[in-house]
């Protein structure tokens, strides 16, 4: 252990800002100097860990979500529960595998929730009613903070990649049905419109017109689900947390490949494709 | 006092933002690109008439009424699907009006509608109401799924007041009275948005407050791995975990409790009959037809059979919103309803080879004229790259007991592109 840096010296704010007296940065050997520089680059990596992320998972989930996180109207009993928690469970298992095989910490699907959080609190308001007019009860986001947490507590008690991916990427998207829902209960409430029957959020995307997106190209309460009467919601969420096991595992393994960093070789095959002879002198 | 401050920011965003727009140059905006669809979308599908408008001033709140008529072509374009699933609705640039109640043949059209029938009419009738001042341009729209919205002719509606006065009360089945549908649940939901948040920023800000990456990286490295995830941090994790379980199920079910009556989105399409057949005694056989591309003129050359008993004035050519329409018939002067598009309307109107009456029980051949600048100003004669070069319309007869009979009208057209 370095006792050099247990020295009892006056303590300074820098200090106690870097954490230089933390069992952890003693154990690693780092100088308050040091320390202090350390906490600087966490400072630097937080702001472009949130600034790309937050880009990244947002284009993410629109892409692959689209009008199912959109659009109230879109928010059904059987689709929304089973799709929203596969798309969105993507980034969050990958940063889960960065943040905790590089520095162990367990928070690498709350980063991506917030990111996405974050992403959608700017973009709602912005586009749809600043730009162009909309409420922003049309467009209220799903948020998937409950099920992040509880994956990032499944993966600090297994500390196991398998295990998250089983009980953690399961409870991620159960626990995404439930945690929504009392965000979205008043739109489901029924109001009668020229003798039919609509939902709130029915009456919601019949009021403001989206000229190119007419009522039907809405994706939902299709299947035979019903089979199970009014608990297609709960069948949809198992369902969907079945899948989130594999997409979790999956996900976890490419944030882990792309969190790698591997070169070519430089032999005379590599440099033939990269249109070099082999016995070619590089000016540098 | 924190959501005023978002709103007034938000506000003066949009102010700087509309300021910046304004220094563009822009030297006119026509609506919402109707007429970048291809021709044979226009010209061969739905052919709207006898649109009309109740006024073209409205305030903020204040309801209109679009009404009219479509006919589904038969010769629809095997380019297109067909509408075997629909949505009748208003095109408009945003939420800028909104819908009160909208119907196609007396049926409430807030679903869509399927199975309708080409060579048939169908009769809308769609209740807007002014939402955000301005000048908006406002049509018709019947959307074909796998195909994209058919647009009908179009009219400047004018909506003053404030934005701020716009009310739509919706009253609910459980007898709860919604003031505003726009601000509804809103800030019910921001409230569990922040309890979402506040946990989130909780666990984060426990694990971020500690030196974080390079301290970690090298304790790890140095397989000291029981220094970076302790007990403390273990117990305040299952804590939080408990919390968020807890919200998650008491949550839901408080607001089962709240809102014990909900149903599902309604979803599905209505069936709809279309209206009975009119009766026509035309009978029409296309001879030929030309575009005439430096002059702007369509010419159609056509064998018109009466099979009537009255004798039939050729009265207007109709083609994807354009109308040309022979002065010289009965009834011409009350062929432009009040408060129809008149944008689209040629001045130059339809021109005949023969302008004498079709008399009962007489065959004629008949050349059309439709000349005018809107075939270049609606960007329709790029019909002329399409893959199947043909023409489409509506043609309209008045009789003079005053009595009005419509037949489509289409075939093969050729283009000429010099005068040879």
């Amino acid at each position: 252990m370095n006792t050099k840096t247990m020295s009892h010296s006056p303590v300074s704010t820098a200090d106690v800002v870097a954490g230089s007296y933390s069992p952890v940065v003693q154990a690693a050997g780092l100088s308050p100097g040091a320390a202090r520089v350390s906490r600087l680059f966490d400072l630097l990596v937080v702001i472009a860990v949130v600034l790309l992320f937050t880009g990244a998972i947002h284009l993410h989930v629109m892409l692959l979500a689209g009008d199912w996180d959109m659009f109230t109207d879109w928010k059904d009993r059987q689709f929304w529960p089973l799709v929203m928690p596969v798309v969105m469970i993507m980034f969050p298992a990958a940063l889960q595998a960065v943040f905790w095989n590089y520095f162990r910490l367990p928070i690498g699907a709350t980063v991506g929730a917030v990111c996405l959080m974050l992403a959608v609190s700017i973009t709602r308001p912005m586009q749809f009613m600043v730009w162009t007019d909309y409420p922003l009860n049309m467009v209220l986001p799903a948020q998937m903070i409950a099920g992040a947490l509880v994956m990032d507590m499944m993966l600090m008690i297994f500390r196991n990649a398998l295990f998250t991916a089983i009980f953690g990427g399961f409870a991620f998207a159960f626990l995404f049905y439930p945690s929504n829902y009392i965000i979205m209960a008043p739109y489901y409430v029924p109001a009668a419109h020229q003798g039919m029957m609509a939902s709130m959020a029915d009456m919601i995307g019949y009021v403001y017109p989206r000229s190119a997106t007419p009522e039907y190209i809405r994706i939902i309460e299709r299947g035979t689900l019903r089979t199970f009467g009014d608990s297609a919601s709960w069948v949809s969420a198992l369902f969907s947390g079945f899948i989130c096991i594999f997409m979790h595992y999956g996900w976890w393994k490419l944030g882990m490949i792309m969190s790698s960093a591997t070169f070519l070789p430089n032999n005379k095959k590599v440099m033939a494709m990269m249109g070099i002879r082999a016995d070619q002198k590089s000016n540098g | 006092m924190m959501f005023n401050c978002v709103k007034n920011f938000l506000s003066r965003l949009r102010t700087l933002l509309l300021f910046v727009l304004a220094l563009v140059p822009i030297t006119e905006v026509m609506a919402h690109g109707e007429r970048a669809q291809e021709p044979y979308l226009r010209t061969r599908t739905a052919q709207f008439y006898d649109v009309q408008f109740d006024r073209s001033k409205v305030e903020v709140n204040e309801e209109f009424t679009i009404t009219g008529r479509f006919r589904l072509m038969q010769d629809w374009p095997d380019a297109v699907s067909l509408p075997e699933t629909v949505y009748m609705s208003a095109y408009a640039p945003g939420p800028v009006i909104t819908r009160v109640e909208s119907y196609l043949n007396g049926i409430p059209a807030r679903q869509s509608f399927s199975d309708l029938q080409l060579g048939r009419d169908y009769e809308f009738k769609l209740v807007m109401k002014g939402r955000v001042p301005g000048n908006h341009h406002i049509h018709p729209m019947l959307s074909v799924k796998g195909s994209g919205p058919l647009v009908g002719p179009g009219v400047w509606i004018e909506v003053t007041g404030s934005k701020a006065d716009y009310r739509q009360e919706v009253k609910t089945m459980t007898g709860e009275v919604v003031e505003n549908l726009d601000t509804y649940g809103v800030s019910r939901a921001l409230g569990w948005y922040a309890v979402w948040i506040v946990l989130a920023a909780f666990w984060l800000a426990f694990w971020l407050v500690r030196p974080l990456l390079i301290p970690r990286w090298i304790v790890l490295n140095k397989g000291r791995e029981d220094l970076l995830v302790s007990g403390r941090d273990l117990a305040v994790g299952i804590g939080l975990g408990i919390v968020v379980i807890g919200i998650t199920f008491g949550g839901y079910a408080y607001a089962k409790k709240e809102y014990p009556y909900v149903v599902p989105l309604q979803a599905g399409t209505n069936k709809i009959d279309p209206l009975p057949e009119l009766p026509s005694n035309v009978a029409i056989k296309v001879v030929n037809a030309t575009y005439d591309v430096p002059g702007r003129a369509m010419r159609i050359q056509a064998k018109i059979t009466n099979n009537g008993t009255e004798p039939l004035h050729i009265l207007e050519f109709t083609t994807a919103n354009l109308r040309f329409i022979n002065k010289q018939a009965p009834g011409a002067s009350a062929a432009i309803l009040r408060g129809a598009p008149t944008d689209t309307v040629a001045r130059g109107g339809l021109t005949l080879s023969d302008a004498r009456p079709i008399t009962a029980g007489e065959t004629r051949e008949v050349m059309l004229e439709a000349s005018d600048v809107l075939w270049e100003l609606e960007r329709l004669v790029s019909f002329l790259t399409d893959v199947d070069s043909k023409f489409g319309g509506l043609l309209f007869f008045s009789a003079p007991n005053g009595q009005r009979q419509i037949s489509e009208i289409g075939g093969p057209i050729l283009p000429t592109f010099i005068q040879l």
